[in-house]
C-alpha cells in the first residue's frame, strides 16, 4: 500500500486498546497498576536493593565490585528477561505507529521469536560462564575499620540469609528500619526477597489453572453432551474436596519446594476457570461468528482457541487477578504452618509466623509489615481485577 | 449426478432434532437438486426447516441434539454425509460456503476484517501473508467496498450492516466456491440495501459461475432472481418447479396464499391476504396434510386429515404435494 500512515487513531482500535482506554480512565485502577509496577520492580532487583555485599568496594586503591560478583546465573537472567520484556514493550508501541497493520501480527512474532532467542542464548551464556561464588569476606568490616578508602553500600545493606545473633529481635530502629526477625536477619531486606517467592507462587500457580481450565473448559462447553456431561462431573468431585486441606496433605508427602508448592496450588485450583469459560462457550457456539467460522472450513484448534477464546477470555483473566490474590493467601498460609518454603528462603507467609517469639512475646513488627505486604498486595489484585472487569464488559459497571 | 448439470442434490434428506419434549422432525424426506451456475430458491416461513436444510448440507447440525436421520446428500459426485469431518473441512469455505442473516453478528469482533478474510484464503489457497492480504483487498473491492485499502483494517464493529454483509459475502467467495449458500442474506438489511446485495450476488454468480441456493421468506425477491424455487412448510416441501411457472401458476394452496399475501402496486386501499392459522409446532404436527387446518380451499375431508399427500410429478418438472392439485391423482391412476 502507497499511504503512509502516523497516526494510529486511523487504524482503528483494537480490542486490547479499547479495553485499556476504559482501564485507565479511573484512577484508582491507574494506582494499583503502579504499586504492582513497583512489587515487579523491587521484586526483579531484589538482590541490587538488598545486599550485604557493597555495589563498589576500594581496597589499597583497587576498586572491586563484590555485589556483582556475588549475585547468581539465575539472577542475571532475570534481570536479562526483565530487559528483555521491557524493550519488547517498547516495540510493540513504536509498532503501533510504523507498523501497517496487516503486517503487524507477522512483526510483533517475528520480534517476539528474535527477543526469546536472545533471553534462551543469553540464558544459556550467563548459566555457563558466571561463576557461582561464596563470598564471605567481612566487607562491612572492613569498611568499618578503614582497611577499605571507599565504599558504595546497597540501599538496605543486609543480605536476607544473615544471621547476627547479637542485634535478634529488635524493634524498628534507623539501622533496620522494619527491626530484625529471631536470628538477627533485617525484616525489610527478608520483606524484599520475600516477594519473589510471594509473587511467582502467584503467577505460575494461576498460570497452571488457567491454561488446565480454558483448555477442559473449552473441550466440554464446544462439544457438550455426554463429554460436558462426564466432564462436568469431574470438576465437581474436584471442587468437592477443600482444596486447603488437599494441598497440606499433598506438601507433607512430597519435598517442602517452591516448585512442588506452586505446581500443587495450580492443579488444585483450575476448576473455577473451566466452568467459566465452559459457560461462555456455551453461549458462543451458537453464535453467528462461529457457526461462520465453521462453515469456512476453518479447523477446530482455531475456532476454539482463535475465534472462541478471546471472546469469552473475559471472566479468566479477572478470575486470574483473584487468583493470584489466592495464591499468595495459599502460600502465606503454607508457610505459616511450617509447610512453606524452607528457611532461609524467605516468605511473605514464614516471616508472619515468627512474630510468635520463641518466648512466647509478640513482636509486632514481624506481624504487621508482611501482613501490610500480603495485604495491600492481594488488594491492589483484587482491584485491578475488578477494573479490568469493569473495562472489558462496561455494561456491567452502568447498571451498578 | 452431473450428467443432467446439478452440481448438488439431496435425496430423502430428514433432520430430526431430540428435546426433552419429544422429537421435533425440523425436515423431512427433502429432495431438490440444484444445477450448475444457477441459483435455487427454498422459500418457506419462518421455522418451516429451509435453515435446517442449509445447515445439514453443510453438515453443521448442531450435535447431539440434531441429527441428520436419513437421505443423501450428493455434491459434484461425492456423498456429503459420509465423509470424515477432516474430509468436510476441506469442502466447506472452500467449494460451499455460506452467508448467515445476520450480518452483525456473523463476522468476529475481535479481529479486523482484512484478518477473518486472510485467514479463510490461506487456509484454502497457498497463498503467503502479504499475497493474501492483497488478494483480501482486491475480494473488497469486488464487492463493492470503496477505499478497500483502509477499510481491511477496520474491525466489524465499524462498519454499517450492508458493509458487514458485503465483508461476509466477500469473505465466504474468496475461495471461489461452486455453491453458495445465502441463508435469508438481506433479512437484517435496510430495503434499499437488500437490492444491491442482491445484485452483488447475481453480478459474482456470473463472474465466478457458482450456483446460488437462496433461502428467504421474500417471495419478491425468489421472483426476480431464481431459476427454480422450491417451496417449504412445516418440514417437507410443498411444491417445486421452474420459477416462472411456479409464479404463473402456482398449484399447491400454501404456494397460492404466499403469492396473494405479496403486496402489489396497483392494490391500494386493501387490506393484503392472510394466510390464517400459524405455522404448526413441529412437536405436534397436525395429522395427514399439514397444511390442512389452514387450507383455504376447505379441503378438510377425510383424506386430507388422515393421509399426507407424498411429492409427485404432475407435469414436466412440476411437482406438488396436494390431493387436489390438478394432475395429482390422474398421475396415481396412470401407474
Amino acid at each position: 500500500m502507497s499511504s503512509k500512515k502516523t497516526k494510529d487513531s486511523e487504524w482503528g482500535l483494537s480490542f486490547g486498546e479499547m479495553v485499556s482506554h476504559e482501564f485507565v480512565k479511573n484512577r484508582l485502577n491507574v494506582v494499583c497498576l503502579i504499586f504492582i509496577v513497583f512489587l515487579f520492580a523491587a521484586t526483579i532487583l531484589a538482590p541490587l536493593l538488598a545486599n550485604d555485599k557493597p555495589y563498589m568496594i576500594r581496597i589499597d586503591g583497587e576498586a572491586q565490585f563484590p555485589l556483582f560478583k556475588s549475585l547468581t546465573p539465575s539472577d542475571y537472567s532475570v534481570f536479562l528477561a526483565a530487559a528483555v520484556g521491557i524493550f519488547q514493550l517498547f516495540l510493540i508501541r513504536r509498532n503501533r505507529r510504523t507498523v501497517e497493520p496487516s503486517l503487524r501480527s507477522g512483526v510483533l512474532w517475528h520480534q517476539i521469536a528474535v527477543n526469546g532467542v536472545v533471553v534462551l542464548v543469553g540464558c544459556i551464556l550467563i548459566f555457563i560462564f558466571v561463576p557461582r561464588r561464596l563470598d564471605a569476606t567481612g566487607y562491612k568490616e572492613m569498611a568499618a575499620s578503614g582497611e577499605a578508602s571507599e565504599a558504595i553500600f546497597a540501599p538496605i545493606p543486609y543480605g536476607y540469609a544473615r544471621t547476627d545473633l547479637a542485634s535478634r529481635e529488635q524493634t524498628p530502629s534507623r539501622e533496620h528500619w522494619l527491626g530484625t526477625d529471631d536470628v538477627g536477619s533485617d525484616v525489610l531486606c527478608r520483606l524484599i526477597h520475600g516477594s519473589r517467592i510471594s509473587l511467582s507462587v502467584g503467577f505460575v500457580a494461576v498460570g497452571i489453572s488457567s491454561i488446565i481450565g480454558i483448555f477442559v473448559g473449552a473441550i466440554l462447553g464446544y462439544f457438550g453432551g455426554k463429554t460436558d456431561f462426564i466432564g462436568m462431573r469431574i470438576v465437581e468431585i474436584m471442587m468437592a474436596i477443600p482444596t486447603f486441606f488437599l494441598i497440606i496433605t499433598i506438601v507433607a508427602f512430597f519435598p517442602r519446594s517452591l516448585l512442588n508448592i506452586m505446581v500443587i496450588i495450580g492443579i488444585t485450583s483450575w476448576t473455577g476457570n473451566a466452568r467459566f469459560i465452559r459457560a461462555e462457550f456455551f453461549k458462543l457456539r451458537n453464535q453467528d461468528f462461529v457457526h461462520a467460522a465453521v462453515s469456512l472450513g476453518l479447523p477446530l484448534r482455531s475456532i476454539l482457541f482463535r475465534h472462541m477464546l478471546p471472546n469469552g477470555i473475559a471472566p479468566v483473566l479477572v478470575n486470574a487477578t483473584f487468583g493470584i490474590a489466592g495464591a499468595i493467601f495459599i502460600e502465606a498460609a503454607l508457610s505459616f504452618l511450617g509447610f512453606g518454603v524452607a528457611p532461609p528462603t524467605p516468605s511473605w507467609g514464614q516471616m508472619l509466623s515468627l512474630g510468635v517469639g520463641v518466648t512466647g512475646r509478640f513482636l509486632w513488627w514481624l506481624t504487621l509489615f508482611p501482613g501490610l505486604a500480603i495485604f495491600f498486595s492481594v488488594l491492589a489484585y483484587n482491584l485491578v481485577g475488578e477494573g479490568l472487569r469493569d473495562a472489558i464488559d462496561p455494561r456491567l459497571r452502568k447498571s451498578i | 449426478m452431473s450428467r443432467n448439470g446439478s452440481l448438488l442434490s439431496l435425496e430423502g434428506l430428514s433432520v430430526s432434532f431430540f428435546t426433552d419434549d419429544g422429537v421435533a422432525r425440523a425436515v423431512q424426506d427433502v429432495s431438490f437438486s440444484i444445477k450448475k451456475g444457477k441459483t435455487f430458491a427454498l422459500v418457506g416461513e419462518s421455522g418451516c426447516g429451509k435453515s435446517v436444510t442449509a445447515l445439514a448440507i453443510m453438515r453443521l447440525i448442531p450435535e447431539p441434539a440434531g441429527k441428520i436421520v436419513g437421505g443423501r446428500i450428493k455434491f459434484r459426485g461425492r456423498r456429503l454425509l459420509e465423509l470424515k469431518e477432516k474430509q468436510m473441512q476441506s469442502v466447506r469455505g472452500n467449494r460451499i460456503a455460506m452467508i448467515f442473516q445476520e450480518p452483525m453478528t456473523s463476522l468476529n469482533p475481535v479481529y479486523t476484517v482484512g484478518e477473518q478474510i486472510v485467514e479463510a484464503i490461506r487456509l484454502h489457497q497457498r497463498k503467503n501473508e502479504s499475497e493474501a492480504w492483497a488478494d483480501a483487498i482486491e475480494q473488497l473491492r469486488r464487492v463493492g467496498i470503496t477505499e478497500p485499502q483502509q477499510r481491511v483494517h477496520e474491525y466489524p464493529h465499524q462498519m454499517s450492516g450492508g458493509m458487514r454483509q458485503r465483508v461476509m459475502i466477500a469473505m465466504a467467495v474468496s475461495c471461489n466456491p461452486s455453491l453458495l449458500i445465502a441463508d435469508e442474506p438481506t433479512t437484517a438489511l435496510d430495503v434499499t440495501i437488500q437490492a444491491q446485495i442482491l445484485n452483488l450476488l447475481d453480478e459474482l454468480q456470473k463472474q465466478k459461475q457458482m450456483s446460488i441456493l437462496l433461502i428467504t421468506h421474500d417471495l419478491g425477491v425468489v421472483a426476480e432472481r431464481a431459476d427454480d424455487v422450491a417451496v417449504m412448510y412445516a418440514s417437507r416441501i410443498v411444491e417445486t418447479a421452474d420459477s416462472k411457472l411456479l409464479f404463473a401458476e402456482p398449484l399447491h394452496p400454501y404456494t397460492r396464499g404466499l403469492l396473494e399475501s405479496l403486496p402489489r402496486l396497483g392494490f391500494e386501499g386493501r387490506r393484503l391476504h392472510t394466510i390464517s392459522g400459524t405455522v404448526p409446532d413441529p412437536l405436534h404436527f397436525p395429522s395427514g396434510c399439514k397444511f390442512h387446518p389452514r387450507c383455504p380451499k376447505g379441503c378438510k375431508d377425510k383424506r386430507c386429515r388422515g393421509v399426507e399427500p407424498e411429492l409427485r410429478e404432475v407435469s414436466k418438472g412440476r411437482r406438488v404435494a396436494c390431493w387436489y392439485a390438478a394432475g395429482y391423482e390422474s398421475e396415481e391412476e396412470h401407474k
